[in-house]
This record gives C-alpha cells, structure tokens and sequence, in this order.
C-alpha cells in the first residue's frame, strides 16, 4: 500500500508535472507574445517611417511639393513657378520661338532688306556725288564726253565704279549680316530657350535647402522610429527575459519535483531559456 | 601875182592799204580807197600782185569743173604727193591730173578737206565716208576698207576733220551739228576702240544754241568753232579729260576753209569780218576789234552774198592771208606783217580771182585751184593774161576842205612796170568822171650772163643791168575842185609794179 510517502511522491509528481507543463504553455505564450509585440513594433515603425509628403516654397514663390497617391501609393512630385515666373517663362518661350522663326525664314529676304536699307543711307551721297560730278562736268564742258575707253569720262567712270563697288560691298554686307543674324537668331533662340527654363531651374534650386531639410525631418524621423525600434524591442526583450526566467524557474521547479516524485533515477535537466 | 604851187606828197601811198570804212575825207592819205590786185610789197609799198602759172597740162578728168581743194601729202619715208578735188573726182598730181577716186564710190560734191596725218591723207565730206590715202597701199580708199577699220559709220562723216594732239577729229554732220568725235591715238582708221570717243557739246554753247562749223588746234587747246560763237577745250592731248577753258559769245565762224594757222595765232572769218583767235580770246571782254576794221561793210557784204564757199591760204613767204569769196570772184589779201593802229591787217582787193583753191607746200610754194587745173603763184601774169592793177586815192584835201585846188602836176615814182602803160587818173569833188593821162613805162632788158651780152650780129643787147627800173613821170593834170582823188592803173603782164610815190603840184584856190 502506497504510503504517505507515496502519497507525498504523488502529489509532488503531479505538482511537479504541473509546473513543467504551466512553463512550457508560458514559453509558448511569450514567442507568441514576443512574436505578436515584435509585429506590432514592425507596424508601428513601418507607419513611423513612412515617407511625409511636404512642400518647398522658394523666396520668388515657386513651390515644389512631393504627395503621395492615397490609392496607388504613388509618390507624385510637383513643381509650380510663381505667376511672375510663369509670366517670364511664357515671354521667354514665346521669344525663343520668334528667333528660332526667324533664323527659319529666307536669308535671302532679309539679305535684300539689309541691302536696301544700306542703300538708302547710301543713296543721297551718291546722289551729291553724281550732281557733283554732273556740275564739275558741267563746269568743263564736259557732260557730252563718250570714250571708247571709259564710257563717259574718266570721273563718271571712277564714280560709277566706286558706286558699284560701295554697291556689291553693301551687298556683300548684307549678305553676311543676314547669316549673322540669322546666327543671332539662332543664338537668341538659344538664350531665350534657356531663360525660359531659368526660373524652373532657379526654383529647382532655390528648393534644394528645403528638400535637405525635409530629408534631415527624414532622417530624424527614421533616427527616432529607429530610437523607438530600438527601445521597444528592448523592452520585449527585458519582458522575454523575464518571461523567459519565470518559464525557466517554473520549468526547473516543475522539473525538480518530478525528479523527486520519479526518484532519483529520473532526472529532468530543464535547459534554461534564452 | 602868182601863187606857190603847193606840194603835197603821197609817200607810199596806200601802204595802209584798202579802207572803206571811215569818211573820205577824215582819211589818212596812206589808206586807199581802191586797191585791186595789189599786195603790200617787202618795201611797204602798194604793188600789183603776183599772177599765176597754171602746171597742169592735161585735166581731163578735171573736166570743166574748177580745183575745189589742194593738198600736198608728205609721209615720214619722203614720198610727196598732190590730190586736189574737182569734178566729183579725187586727183592726183600736177601736170596730169588723175583720177583717184575708189571704184564704185560716188561722189556728187566736192567740198572735201584733206588732211595729213599719221603718213596718210584723209578725205572728209559731210556725208560722205572718209577716203584714205597711204603710199603703201597706192591708192584712195574708203576708211572702212583699212584692216582694223572700226566704228566707220555714218556718224562720222563729218564735213570738218582736224589732225591734231596724236588723232583725228571730226565734226559737222548731217544730222548733228554739235558733236566731235575723235579717233584712237594714231589710228585714223578707229573710231570706237581704244581711246577713241566724243563729246557733245550742244549743252556748252554760250548762247544756248549753235553748230560746229570748224575745228582748230593751238596751243594745247581745241577750238571750236560754231557759227555764232567759240568754245575752247584745254587739254585735248587727253580728249577723255580735256576741259572746257574758255567761250566767247557772239563771234563764230564762217566756213571751215577760212581757218588759218599763222604759227603764233588762228586766224578765222567771222560774221563781221576776219579775227584772230589770240586776239579774240584776250579782248572777248572788251570792245573786239577785227583784223578786218578797214572793210567791214565791203566783208559783210560779200559774206552774205556768198552763194558758193570760201577759200583762204596763209602763206608766211608772201606775207599774206588770202580770203577768196569764190563765188563772187573776189579776194581779199591781208597783209600780215603788221597791223595798223586800230589793230587791222593792211588789206588790199583783188578782185576777178577766180581762184577756187589754195594751198602753201611746204618748201613756201603756193599752189592755185582754178579751172584750169593747178597754177603757181607766180609771174606777173594769170596764165599769160593781164590783169589791172588799180590804185585809188580817198579823197583828198590837202588840208582845207574849204578851198578850192587846183591840180597842176601829179608826179608819180613808179618801181618795175616794164614796159606798161599806166593811167593816171584824177576827178574832183567825189566825182566818178576821171581825167586821165596815160604813159609807158620805159622798158629795160635785164643782162643776164653770158646771155644778153652778144645779141645778133654780136651786137650787144645790153651788158648791164641797170637794177630795179625805176621811172618818175611829170603828168600835167587840169581842173579843180576841193577834194581830189588821185588813181593808178596798169596792166600787168609780165613785169612787178610797185607805186612808190606820188607827188602832186597844187594851187590853193579861193575857199568855196
């Protein structure tokens, strides 16, 4: 008959066994709670460093903001010059597309306008000079003169061809004048082209200072949901560890019962968690 | 009681030659009132012309016709050669006259002028294209036929031509009366290349409008002559820049063939009688006075009475200009030694000259155009027929118009006039019924060596000459009157007379 001893040997097995089994559930429930607190401080870090839309505005009122698209998830950045800017943006476009028109029409039309008004400055000397020459002549009793050799006189011939070559000369200018214009053109296009881009690029940079503080914002955000990270997870560790302790202390105790409910011939080495 | 015959001596009389210009009796007795065939003579004094001996001894191709222009062509290689004009036929030569014109070129005028240049002779008449004339080539061509021959059109066929400053130069056109076209430099042939051209000069006409009659050139300068004024060009070496120097307004020129070269001056018969160019050009600002004062009326006259044309001769060996209204048959001989103190050329008349041509060669002999072909200026005879010469004094008062004289004597020295008959003439009071008294000149046969010295039967003609015959005659002289015109006349034919004096033996009568 089992005795009281036996019966001391029972009840100790059983508590022991219950103890075993009560640290095992309780190690069971910290992974889980481990698990449970972890995935929550993932969410809560994941929202923590979530990108913050914001929005730069520059001194001459551009504005350059970063949104993101609540359905998508998208981000969408927008820039937007102020309505100076935009003025300013639309005469330079506007003037860049003349000169670029322009260094696309005919050089010969513009040559030919050249050439005209470098004649009409032309003409009136050469109009005092023909008269001039027509009273010197005039003068010597000479207007009638036709020679085989100069046409008229030697003068009127000097003069004429003093005219055509001040002539092919204006022509020759206005020639070259028309290319470089058209150059001019070509390079005003160019410069009005990239003025129009100015303010887009001044406001470009102009946000640069702001988007370096939204990403020092960024970064302290990251730094303190990191911070956060980290102090959480160190909590959940402080509270596995003790958890894990309580499990631990549980399990030996429940384990040293058993040995003795079982005798000395079992023993249960409970490794400790953690 | 008896009065003292008064003396009154016409010393070389009319050695002032012709004038018909001022009053009779305001006249310098020095002045005649007609002098016909007369020339000044190297001593000063009135003398008959010379006459001329006609060379040509056949002029067939002359025909009827008279010389109408002379010229002795000379080339650098020494060839000589004489064309003359008549008959509408280019001719040549002296004694023979040949036909020269181009086959099949014709002509129905012949108022050419010719001129020398660049060793060849150029033929121009208005209308007509020029003619060419070169020893090389021996014969008469027309201008375009000449290898390199350009710009030979009828706009050059000018009536006037001038060799001058290295070109030739042309004027008066049918159709244009105020443009001078001038050839390339020595190529008389091209008158559209090199520096050939023209100029019109219907803009520098003082008085707004004229037409080239004449060209000339002296001194640098290029005259031309319109018929009612002169424009001068300087500078005509280089036509291209040549420039006018001067004009003068309201004097021109006649006829092209009045235009004459002294070597110092141009002398030109203009509307109002003969002038120098020098002279006009220096006085055009002042009162101008002609070379011609001491006939104007008479020049006017035949001027506008000429119906056919002018030909003159400069001639430096005789000492004249010679202006022959051809039509008219009258010459006037201006004698150019000196001019009187009005600034005239002594003058004297010859009139009947039917000379049609003249032209001086250039050892000084003077060549005559005439009908009979070509004749020298020479002998004392025309072709072996007499002439007058005429001597009339103006009207003379011995120095009292008022009183009445008396003519006793007219003693006149005579100088040559072999063998002539002269009549002395005398009227009064302006009248035109003269008396006369004729007499004959003694005659002298000069001894010449080894000719005269043994005549027939060895009888000698005559061993010495007795020099210049001089005779000194006593005429008696009657009437009376307070003017008297004294005259001379003689046949010449053969023999030189020069009137040396003549002295006259007067009684002053009672003042009427």
């Amino acid at each position: 008959m089992p005795g009281i001893g036996d019966f001391f040997d029972e009840l100790l097995g059983v508590g022991g066994a219950g103890l075993l089994l009560s640290a095992y559930n309780r190690l069971g429930d910290i992974g889980e709670r481990g698990s449970r607190e972890m995935g929550e401080l993932a969410e809560t870090q994941l929202e923590q460093a979530a990108f913050r839309p914001y929005t730069v505005t520059s001194a001459t009122g551009g504005r350059f903001g970063i949104t993101q698209d609540p359905q998508t998830g998208q981000f969408q950045y927008g820039l937007t010059a102020s309505p100076e800017e935009q003025a300013f943006q639309q005469r330079m476009f506007g003037g860049a597309g003349s000169f670029f028109e322009s260094a696309q029409l005919d050089p010969a039309l513009r040559e030919e306008a050249l050439f005209e008004r470098i004649r009409a400055t032309q003409r009136p000397d050469e109009r005092m000079e023909r008269l001039g020459l027509e009273e010197r002549l005039a003068a010597q009793g000479r207007l009638g003169v036709r020679t085989a050799q100069f046409g008229g006189t030697p003068e009127q011939l000097a003069m004429e061809r003093a005219q055509q070559d001040a002539i092919a000369r204006a022509r020759i200018g206005a020639m070259e004048q028309a290319r470089a214009e058209q150059m001019q053109q070509v390079g005003l296009g160019q410069q009005f082209l990239g003025a129009s881009y100015l303010p887009q690029t001044q406001l470009l940079s102009a946000i640069t200072p702001g988007m370096t503080a939204a990403g020092a914002q960024q970064q302290a955000q990251m730094y303190g949901t990191g911070l956060f990270g980290e102090a959480r997870a160190t909590g959940l560790e402080a509270l596995l560890g003790a958890s894990l302790g309580q499990a631990n202390l549980a399990g030996a105790l429940g384990g040293g019962l058993l040995s003795g409910a079982l005798g000395s011939n079992y023993s249960f080495d409970i490794p400790p968690v953690g | 009681m008896a009065q003292q015959l008064q003396s009154i001596n016409l010393v070389a009389p009319a050695f002032k030659g012709v004038n018909t210009e001022d009053s009779p009796l305001a006249q310098d007795p020095s002045f005649a009132e007609i002098a016909d065939n007369a020339v000044i003579d190297k001593r000063g004094r009135i003398a008959a012309r010379k006459g001329h001996e006609v060379i040509t001894t056949n002029k067939t191709a002359l025909g009827t016709e008279s010389i109408r222009a002379i010229r002795e062509f000379r080339d650098e290689a020494g060839n000589n050669k004489i064309f003359s004009v008549g008959n509408n036929k280019i001719l040549s030569g002296t004694t023979t006259l040949v036909d020269e014109t181009p086959g099949g070129y014709t002509i129905t005028a012949d108022n050419w002028k010719m001129v020398d240049f660049n060793n060849n002779v150029y033929f121009f008449q208005r209308g007509y294209q020029p003619l060419v004339y070169s020893n090389s080539s021996g014969a008469v061509q027309t201008l375009s036929s000449i290898s390199g021959a350009a710009g030979v059109t009828s706009a050059i066929y000018g009536n006037e031509v001038l060799a001058a400053y290295g070109r030739l130069w042309t004027a008066d056109f049918t159709n244009n009366k105020s443009t001078i076209y001038w050839s390339d430099l020595l190529i008389g042939h091209d008158w559209s290349g090199g520096t050939s051209g023209s100029i019109d000069i219907s803009k520098v006409w003082p008085d707004g409008y004229d037409e080239i009659v004449a060209l000339a050139a002296h001194n640098g300068l290029l005259i031309i002559f319109g018929q009612h004024s002169i424009v001068v060009y300087q500078g005509a070496q280089a036509p291209a820049t040549m420039a006018l120097a001067d004009t003068v307004a309201g004097i021109g020129c006649v006829d092209r063939d009045t235009v004459q070269y002294t070597g110092t001056d141009v002398i030109f018969l203009s509307h109002t009688g003969l002038r120098s160019f020098g002279r006009t050009i220096r006085e055009k600002s002042m009162p101008i006075s002609t070379l011609s004062k001491t006939i104007t009326k008479d020049i006017i006259g035949l001027i506008q009475g000429e119906s056919q044309f002018f030909r003159s001769l400069y001639s430096p060996e005789e000492n004249f200009y010679l202006l022959t209204f051809v039509g008219q048959e009258t010459t006037f001989c201006f004698d150019v030694r000196g001019v009187l103190e009005d600034g005239s050329f002594r003058v004297t008349r010859w009139p009947g000259s039917k000379f049609s041509a003249y032209e001086r060669l250039a050892n000084g002999t003077v060549y005559i155009g005439t009908i009979d072909g070509i004749s020298e200026y020479k002998g004392y005879s025309d072709n072996g027929v007499k002439y007058r010469f005429k001597y009339f004094s103006p009207s003379l008062t011995f120095g009292d118009p008022s009183r009445l004289k008396i003519l006793k004597k007219i003693k006149p020295t005579l100088v040559g006039a072999n063998s002539a008959t002269v009549f002395m003439k005398f009227a009064y009071d302006f009248g035109t019924s003269f008396s006369t008294t004729e007499f004959t000149v003694g005659n002298q046969q000069p001894a010449f060596y080894n000719v005269n010295e043994f005549g027939a039967n060895s009888n000698p003609l005559s061993e010495f000459t007795g020099g210049e015959l001089t005779n000194q005659r006593s005429l008696n002289a009657v009437g009376s009157g307070t003017t008297v015109v004294v005259g001379l006349e003689s046949d010449i034919n053969g023999f030189a007379l020069s009137l040396q004096e003549i002295n006259l033996l007067a009684l002053m009568g009672k003042t009427v």
